[in-house]
């Protein structure tokens, strides 16, 4: 049990960080100026998830802290708080705060400080002469607000219940049944059995059952007598009798204020009971799952261990049902939807629709992702080995369009917005703000370009320190910036977008931009460079991430910890991307991460240089030239240009950047005019290009270590290697010795 | 190879030639044994690095042992073969000039490396005598030089290759 119990948990976490993220792109979003009721109930919803599932775990600095935030929120979403902009910089506060405390809870650590936070909590309730004690029933004044966001089918809201927590329903019970509260003073039981109507008018039964398990209740008994069977089910009526066990402690009017909206044609009986009730101590699912409500549904209470997979499309299917169905939608339609996996645009609208994934262990689909790569390989393999005839006679075009497809697919599983790498930065910035005392504003563009998941989990170090070393070096303080003419604030800009293949992810300031003098200076005084090396600007800039080189006069704790610029470039070179820099003085520095968009496929150009092959990323590709004698001249003893159609072109031959001699004359070559973002177009001369095909990147650093210039290798079909070219880093580094290529080993 | 290999009574180890030298690896390093086949030769690598091969499917570096063992490069004939073993999870192939033979020793009987290092990077882990397969009858015993393995890691060799 405590294994699954430690698993339970720790999707409870996972949660808690979907939830942490959820609420912060709403409080920005409410930082930003919009407070519409969908942004506010989304912050809300999310904190009111954590704050469920800590009570179940037993967190009670984060159940407390959680509450008291909640309770604001809910003044908020009711309106009865206006969202100003100094209510919603508290409430950022306070989700700070609250993802201190996650943490805490997660790391079983001291929670933080939150008594200053708390205050201003209060001051801020009773500032508005709310009631500041518990939450006032969550019943919403306009019934289609309420559908909208807890649903309103009794199988939508029970799983809804659940579903923020990602956790099984037994869980939940058990855990309140096996910690009941001592019951000093007899106890109270309650009945209480909602109308008929009761779910149509918006009268959420398990809104009041959850505030009365917020007093300490438990849920002893559901009647079901009243449910008919599946086929007469009406799922927008209520069939259901609870019986709760109240602590003898809470007074009955806080009992009864529970109630105050519920309809009065509901059953509520309140009544002191004289023994107290025996407790079930481990209710299995099958004989009582707390609720009832699975019993009438096989499908779902026979697999209870599969409930989170199981149920979570169910809750979003039913809470897509439009809430002024006049029909009553039959439960059989809502059950045939359970395998139906949930439409991927839909999965941004909000919490309840966020739930609609599956977890799946990423390793799973790692393998899945080498069987298709050894699929496609067998492909090329086939392919190779058949006659155009015979690869038709078997149905070769149509087995490939196939693992294509499968191809296709596995690797849409594996893209996640890139929201999740950069929703950390908002709060690193309030920090670093914090800090620093320097203003800054974030913009963020293009945070839903979907990138690989092994991509989003890669960047999130480089990009913590870019964005620390913005507010850090770039940021001026606020009077330098008011001397040089700019806003106060400063701004840093984020922006991701898909270029190709390639995933380009920007920060960039308004600050003062990179002190070339002092760069370079210190770059000496390192010993970096020599004292009269003569550098490019760009050179320069990149100076700043040679290893060991560090400006910051002092060792601030942002920047700190000695990990610097070079360790943000080679962990964006290892993962076959590149990082550039670019600065204006006194206008800004750029950070430019290209990097790849998968790090698996590639469709790629196989050419040849001499008896070895290579593989030129296709994105790359801009055309291919046979060229005509003279086409092609020398401008230096180590540089060539081609004309082509009246423009010269830069040509570097990719044999002698590999330390390869070759006298071939360029007109018995071809050249592949490729775009490289630092560069533009350059034509990389190769001796014959052999065909164009997928292939899978094997990386070399599993086994070796990233090599600049290279993508990684791939497996022909021939079982041969070829080394896939990565263009931007030997068309930018190609002519600087600095980066030469040492050439070939053997 | 940890001291607790070294305490531990028996072990397997393969042996094989490096021009006159015995060595021998650890049984459990080892993941098979094949014939010399030219690698893809890379670029900005050190030159003990023949280059990279296919091994079922994933891309293995293949290591020239002598000269990353400090001696002259070994000459390529019929019985070259690579051995390609696991290091920390990672595999390489290393090019040697023979494989010998599959010996049991015992832990005890396995001196440490002298502290004046015939080679660099403490890659020799210790030596142990062992009963040569030949029928040269003077010359039956030889020193074995056992290697370490996570010493000759290549991962540890990351070349600068920023500056």
């Amino acid at each position: 049990m405590s294994d699954e119990l430690d698993e339970i948990q720790g999707i409870f976490f996972e949660e808690c960080t979907e939830g942490l993220a959820v609420a912060e792109a709403g409080l920005s979003a409410m930082a930003a100026g919009d407070v519409s009721a969908e942004t506010i109930a989304g912050v809300f919803r999310a904190v009111h998830s954590i704050k469920g599932g800590s009570g179940a775990f037993g967190h009670a600095a984060l159940l407390a802290f959680s509450h008291r935030f909640e309770n604001v929120l809910d003044e908020v979403r009711a309106g009865r708080i206006v969202a100003s902009p100094e209510v919603t910089q508290t409430m950022l506060g306070a989700f700070d705060i609250l993802s201190d405390h996650v943490a805490a809870a997660q790391g079983g650590t001291e929670p933080p400080a939150d008594a200053a936070m708390l205050e201003q909590l209060d001051s801020i309730l009773e500032s508005k002469g709310a009631v500041a004690a518990a939450p006032q029933v969550e019943t919403a004044p306009e019934p289609a607000a309420q559908l909208d966001d807890f649903g309103f089918t009794p199988l939508a809201a029970t799983i809804d219940d659940f579903d923020p927590f990602g956790f099984e329903p037994v869980a939940v019970v058990l855990d309140d049944l096996t910690s009941p509260e001592p019951a000093e003073p007899a106890g109270w039981t309650i009945r209480f059995g909602p109308s008929r109507g009761a779910l149509g008018n918006g009268g959420e039964p398990m809104l009041v059952i959850r505030e009365l398990e917020e007093m300490g209740a438990s849920v002893t008994d559901v009647d079901l007598e009243t449910l008919p069977g599946l086929r007469d089910l009406d799922p927008e009526d209520s069939y259901f009798v609870w019986t709760l066990r109240v602590p003898g402690t809470v007074a009955e009017q806080d009992i009864r204020d529970c109630f105050d909206f519920v309809d009065p044609a509901s059953l509520v009986d309140i009544a002191r009971q004289e023994t107290v009730v025996a407790i079930v101590e481990e209710p299995a699912a099958d004989e009582f799952d707390g609720f009832g409500l699975f019993e009438p549904l096989p499908i779902v209470s026979e697999a209870p261990s599969d409930a989170v997979l199981t149920l979570v499309p169910v809750a979003a299917e039913a809470a897509q049902v439009p809430a002024a169905a006049a029909t009553p939608a039959s439960a059989a339609p809502v059950l045939a939807a359970v395998p139906t996996p949930a439409p991927k645009a839909e999965t941004r609208q909000g919490s309840v629709e966020v739930a609609q994934s599956i977890r799946v262990d990423l390793s799973k689909l790692d393998q899945l992702l080498n069987l298709v790569g050894e699929l496609v390989i067998r492909g090329s393999i086939l392919s190779d080995r058949l006659s155009p005839a015979d690869q038709e006679r078997v149905e070769l075009p149509e087995l490939s369009r196939l693992t294509r497809q499968i191809q296709d697919n596995v690797m849409s599983l594996r893209a996640q917005p890139i929201k999740q790498a950069f929703s950390r930065v908002p709060r690193m910035l309030r920090d670093l703000s914090a800090e620093t005392g320097k203003k800054v504003v974030l913009e963020t563009i293009g945070e839903m370009t979907e990138v690989d998941k092994g991509v989003i989990e890669k960047i999130g170090d480089p990009l913590t320190h870019m964005i620390r070393n913005a507010v850090d070096h770039g940021i001026e303080s606020a009077e330098e910036r008011l001397a040089a003419g700019k806003p106060e604030e400063g701004t840093i800009h984020l922006s991701a977008e898909q270029k190709g293949a390639r995933i380009i992810v920007r920060v960039r300031d308004d600050g003062r931009g990179i002190n070339r003098e002092r760069v370079r200076a210190k770059a000496i005084e390192r010993g970096i460079i020599s004292a009269d090396a003569a550098l490019s600007d760009e050179e320069i800039d990149g100076l700043i991430c040679a290893p060991g080189f560090s400006t910051a006069e002092t060792i601030s704790n942002i920047s700190g910890r000695g990990v610097g610029m070079d360790v943000v470039r080679s962990n964006v070179e290892a993962l076959g991307g590149r990082l550039e820099i670019n600065s204006v003085p006194g206008e800004g520095t750029t950070f430019t991460m290209a990097l790849p968009l998968t790090l698996a496929i590639l469709d790629g150009m196989i050419v040849r240089l001499g008896d070895q092959r290579f593989v030129l990323p296709l994105a790359n590709v801009v055309e291919t030239v046979q060229p005509e004698p003279g086409q092609v001249q020398a401008t230096s003893p180590s540089s060539e240009v081609i004309e082509l159609r009246g423009q010269y072109l830069p040509v570097r031959r990719v044999g002698e950047m590999f330390g390869m001699r070759s006298e071939r004359a360029p007109e018995d070559s071809l050249v592949i005019i490729v775009e490289s973002e630092t560069a533009g177009n350059v034509g990389l001369m190769v001796d014959t290009i052999d065909n164009r095909r997928e292939v899978v990147i094997k990386s070399l650093e599993d086994n070796l270590h990233p090599i600049r210039g290279l993508g990684g290798a791939t497996i022909l079909g021939d079982g041969s290697i070829a080394l896939i070219l990565d263009i931007d880093a030997l068309v930018a580094t190609g002519g600087s010795s600095k980066y030469a290529l040492k050439g070939m080993a053997a | 190879m940890s001291t607790e290999d070294t305490e531990l009574d028996e072990r397997k180890i393969v042996t094989f030639t490096l021009g006159s030298r015995l060595f021998g690896i650890d049984m459990r390093s080892l993941i098979e044994i094949r014939e010399w086949e030219e690698p893809t030769p890379l670029p900005s690598v050190p030159p003990y690095v023949k280059g990279v091969t296919n091994l079922r499917g994933s891309v293995v570096p293949v290591v020239g042992l002598s000269e990353r063992l400090g001696w002259a490069p070994s000459e390529l004939h019929a019985r070259s073969c690579i051995l390609v073993v696991t290091i920390n999870g990672r595999h390489a192939g290393f090019l040697v000039d023979e494989v010998q033979d599959i010996v049991v020793i015992q832990g005890s009987e396995i001196q440490p490396a002298p502290d004046v290092e015939i080679n660099e990077q403490g890659a020799i882990a210790g030596l142990v005598k062992i009963e040569r397969r030949t029928h040269d009858a003077a010359n039956a015993e030889a020193m074995c030089l056992l290697l370490d393995l996570d010493a000759l890691s290549l991962t540890r060799q990351i070349p600068d290759f920023v500056a």
